[in-house]
């Protein structure tokens, strides 16, 4: 690694090389180890930076927010949500069934009954009607 | 070879709803998702709505999390910082001024043998805030948030040398910001 390489990777991750890109901390410390003089000051002004950015705490001790934020897991099951492992396979075993009763209903209108002949199941639609119209008058009269 | 994700479990336990599982991600998340949205932000009440959402979405995202896709982590940030963008656009960018930003880092009391520490708190805040919201970003993730670069960069939809540069120059700025304020010598290559 050159010293330029070594500068410009300070410059953007500061001195802490454990912050450095995995692949280049191995030059890195080979440089410093190698007691280039340059590398070594490139590291100290980018320490200082380091340690005031450390400087920069936030104290968060907000115990109702965090207790809010627990509550907030408890909440989230909703009826459907908590319901949902079983009402996904529920609702499969129910599009199932409402298929196979849809087949047979279809397939019994447009097949024809291939055992039941016109004699077994006489029907209105075999005569006319006139011709039932006579038939109930001559059934009347012959009483 | 990409190691474990160490939020997995915490998930699955979350999503068989125990109680333990809840607590235990509220303690890990919350004061990382505070700090990254206060230092986005610049605002301790905003942040606190964002953490809350966040963990909105953590909740309904548990039972149901794939492991091998993104880490949950680097996801969490995408969510937290998605929201920090919608504020951040609502207030139609907005830079936080230095009022707001030493007000965020007075938010603990100082006691008096903490006060000079308490000040450079104050003075490292404000010129974070006077950053460009880009590198401020950058800065707040790599560094802060302690995300690798490759992670940072994808978060911030930006190649690894952008971010290098954005981190470059945020803290060129940084430096130079510092450097004049009274009583924070800093060791220099020169005059630069």
């Amino acid at each position: 690694m050159t010293p330029e390489r070594f500068a410009y990777l300070a410059d953007a991750y500061g001195a802490n090389l454990q912050r450095w890109p995995l692949a280049e901390r191995g030059a890195a410390q080979a440089l410093l180890d190698g007691g280039n003089v340059s590398a070594r000051e490139v590291l100290d002004q980018a320490g200082w930076l380091d340690a005031q950015l450390d400087s920069h705490q936030l104290a968060f001790t907000d115990p109702a927010l965090a207790r809010q934020i627990r509550q907030s897991a408890s909440r989230r099951t909703s009826f459907w949500s908590r319901y949902a492992a079983w009402l996904s396979p529920a609702g499969l075993v129910g599009v199932g069934i409402a298929g196979v009763v849809t087949g047979m209903l279809v397939a019994s209108m447009s097949v024809p009954l291939p055992m039941v002949s016109a004699e077994v199941l006489p029907s209105v639609f075999d005569q006319g009607d006139a011709q039932v119209i006579f038939t109930v008058n001559a059934e009347e009269s012959e009483q | 070879m990409k190691d474990s994700d160490p939020d997995v479990e915490l998930l699955a336990r979350i999503g068989n709803n125990e109680p333990a599982a809840v607590n235990e991600m509220v303690t890990r998340k919350l004061p990382r998702l505070l700090a990254l949205a206060s230092r986005i932000l610049g605002d301790a009440d905003e942040a606190k709505d964002v953490a809350q959402e966040s963990f909105l979405r953590i909740w309904r995202q548990a039972a149901s999390w794939r492991s091998g896709e993104a880490r949950f982590d680097t996801w969490l940030h995408r969510v937290a910082l998605n929201l920090c963008h919608d504020r951040l656009r609502r207030r139609k960018e907005r830079p936080l001024n230095e009022e707001e930003a030493l007000e965020l880092a007075d938010s603990a009391p100082p006691l008096d043998e903490q006060l000079e520490s308490a000040d450079r708190n104050a003075r490292m805040a404000a010129a974070l805030a006077a950053l460009p919201a880009r590198q401020r970003e950058a800065i707040v993730l790599q560094y802060y948030q302690e995300l690798s670069n490759i992670d940072a960069a994808a978060l911030m939809n930006i190649s690894v040398e952008a971010l290098e540069s954005l981190l470059s120059r945020a803290r060129r700025q940084l430096r130079s910001q510092l450097a004049d304020t009274p009583g924070l010598a800093r060791p220099g290559r020169g005059t630069s």
